[in-house]
């Protein structure tokens, strides 16, 4: 019996420690500094551990202290074709061309650019989490211990907290939606939806210790335009929605996230789509177009890259965004991989899985920036736009661009792509006057 | 037990990789091998970035030729280990700082070596105009605007050139059998192979990566 009332007061306590230092400031959008002084804390904990790490590293470092990039562990040449092969040329077609093609091949086998993409990003330090411990090995007594110590505080405290608060955030965007879905639409309605959209977002963001930095606010996606940005996870749109609100964009579910799309739904005017209906491109461009026409409707949200990419380069964007119309709003994503690691790897890990790597990671940490908008040119078709979009989110958020599919998740190469390619390098010959 | 299991480390110390860079090799082959102890041509299929390499039939070839893998036996094996893999990439070692005269010549070798194997399909230590023609085929594959007749006539050209640099001037009557592997390293006289035919690792040192 006292055992029972005992935990009754422990867990009032928790609920209202919860609701106090998270939950109210997230209605009203303050922040207590709570997450800046957890920071710190890591951070000064990463340093140490890495100066530790650096110590006991026995090996005499190499000579040639290159600056190892994200793209890789081999270094690549990036002279193009034609350049390379005009360097060997000598009088007329001759061997020269397999070197170029050798050394390519090679590259591809070690590694290749494509797969690579749909592995984790490889950390320079650990960041005492065991899933990115593949190269760093037993060091000293000292560092197992502050692991050990880390293992428990994010183990048995941040994921019953975390857990506790994508509860409470779910809960009350089902709950408020639905009561929000009742009134009359109007702009006390819209209001209300937004309030009750920015807070439940507010705290799930918390429910990941999320660190985020909005840059460029003035940017900000407005009203009947389309936001699009590189996709790394499913948090990217909570990421994006705890500072603005948006008409989501997506296939109807089925379990709890169908039960949060049916009641937010009501609410705000959100565009999901049946199974059936994806299949049908015109059908989900003129819905598209019709939302995007009414100016007083949220922008809408949408990841052209159709898949979830490692955060270290931007793959081809689908041209389907783009042919709606419309001013598009650019946003780049870049995920700080030392504290957490936010790609979902969906060939590997489920989302429950997933989700759960992500309550047990130390933080969440991301930069984003708002570009200025952007408008397809007279004589630019959608693919050109598209990749005119995908520069410069690429090109801010410090990404690769590849010209690939992000299908080749699973896929293999179009052969359209290989034709295009070969055609390219016989043409390149035939100019440089190979044929006789 | 490493990567390399028992096998003795002392035949890889030539190849001058870091332990790092094996283990990155290590999983590179792991995931190519879907993990599995072995690596068939069919897993080279996996690779996007190769599926449009116009020589990527020799190039996976010559990851299975014994010629390469330096066994005594000659032909094609059907499928390789981890360190027949590692032996295959020393081929495409780069050039190092400390080495003499003598290291030098022994690498360049190497290198014409891997080259020479690709362009001999047959095995028969000669490159004859038809395995020429085969190569040049294959590098303009896929084209249609360019005929078989100008692969042709490129290679053609090409063995001339070679026939007159090694042999002189050939009577009427004289045929040229094919390239020996001693024409085929004159032929590369004075030219850099060894720049340009490599792959280069890049040194990941632990440095602190925070603010």
């Amino acid at each position: 019996m006292e055992v029972v009332w005992a935990v009754g007061q422990v867990g009032a306590v928790w609920v209202a420690v919860v609701l106090g230092l998270i939950v109210v400031p997230s209605a009203l959008g303050i922040s207590l500094g709570i997450s800046e002084v957890y920071m710190w804390v890591l951070v000064k904990t990463l340093e140490w551990a890495t100066i530790r790490l650096q110590k006991g590293a026995k090996k005499p470092q190499p000579q040639m202290p290159l600056t190892p990039t994200a793209n890789g562990i081999i270094e690549r040449d990036e002279t193009p074709m034609e350049k390379e092969i005009a360097l060997l040329h000598r009088a007329d077609f001759e061997f020269s061309h397999i070197f170029y093609f050798c050394r390519k091949g090679f590259e591809a086998i070690v590694e290749d650019e494509v797969t690579q993409r749909f592995s984790s990003e490889e950390l320079l330090s650990w960041n005492l989490l065991t899933r990115t411990n593949v190269n760093f090995h037993y060091i000293s007594l000292r560092l197992t211990v502050v692991w050990v110590i880390g293992v428990i505080v994010r183990y048995c405290f941040l994921l019953p907290l975390r857990f506790t608060l994508a509860a409470i955030g779910i809960t009350s965007m089902i709950v408020g939606t639905t009561v929000v879905g009742q009134l009359p639409n109007g702009s006390v309605k819209n209001y209300l939806s937004e309030v009750v959209h920015l807070t439940c977002s507010r705290i799930l963001v918390r429910a990941l210790s999320g660190t985020i930095h909005y840059h460029n606010k003035e940017n900000r996606p407005q009203k009947g335009g389309i936001c699009v940005a590189n996709h790394t996870s499913p948090i990217d749109a909570i990421i994006l929605t705890n500072d603005g609100c948006y008409a989501m964009v997506g296939q109807v579910h089925g379990g709890l996230m169908g039960i949060i799309q049916r009641a937010t739904v009501k609410a705000c005017p959100h565009v999901w789509f049946e199974r059936s209906e994806i299949k049908d491109r015109h059908l989900v461009t003129k819905r598209l177009r019709e939302h995007v026409a009414d100016k007083s409707k949220l922008p809408i949200l949408i990841f052209p890259e159709g898949t979830c990419i490692n955060n270290t380069s931007v793959m081809m964007f689908k041209k389907g965004s783009f042919e709606i119309g419309g001013t598009i709003y650019p946003v780049a994503i870049k995920y700080d991989p030392q504290f957490g690691d936010a790609f979902w790897n969906s060939s590997k890990y489920n989302i429950v899985s997933y989700l759960l790597r992500i309550m047990t990671s130390w933080a969440i940490v991301c930069n984003v920036w708002y570009l200025p908008p952007m408008v397809r040119k007279e004589d630019e078709d959608a693919v050109q736009f598209a990749n005119r979009v995908r520069s410069a989110i690429a090109r801010q958020g410090g990404l690769t661009e590849l010209p690939w599919d992000g299908g080749l998740k699973r896929a293999k190469v179009k052969e359209t792509f290989k034709e295009e390619q070969q055609k390219n390098y016989s043409k390149m010959l035939v100019r440089n006057g190979s044929v006789g | 037990q490493g990567p390399l299991g028992s096998a003795p480390v002392t035949s890889l110390l030539s190849l001058a990789v870091t332990s790092e860079q094996i283990e990155h090799l290590h999983r590179r082959f792991k995931q190519l091998s879907q993990d599995q102890l072995t690596i068939r041509k069919e897993n080279f299929d996996s690779i996007p970035d190769l599926e449009f390499n116009p020589i990527r039939g020799k190039i996976v070839h010559a990851f299975f030729d014994k010629r390469n893998l330096r066994q005594e036996s000659d032909g094609l094996a059907d499928e390789i280990n981890f360190e027949d893999f590692l032996t295959i990439m020393s081929y495409f070692r780069p050039i190092e700082m400390n080495m003499d005269e003598e290291q030098l010549d022994r690498f360049r070798k190497e290198k014409l070596k891997f080259l020479f194997h690709m362009y001999d399909s047959d095995h028969d230590g000669k490159i004859t105009l038809q395995e020429y023609r085969n190569v040049v085929e294959e590098l303009l594959s896929g084209n249609p605007h360019l005929e078989k007749e100008s692969a042709r006539s490129i290679a053609d050209g090409a063995m001339m050139e070679a026939a007159s640099i090694c042999v002189g001037q050939m009577g009427p009557d004289q045929v040229y059998e094919g390239i020996t592997f001693e024409d085929f390293l004159k032929m590369w006289q004075g030219i850099d192979i060894e720049t340009k035919m490599h792959v280069r690792f890049l040194n990941v040192d632990t440095i602190a990566h925070c603010y």
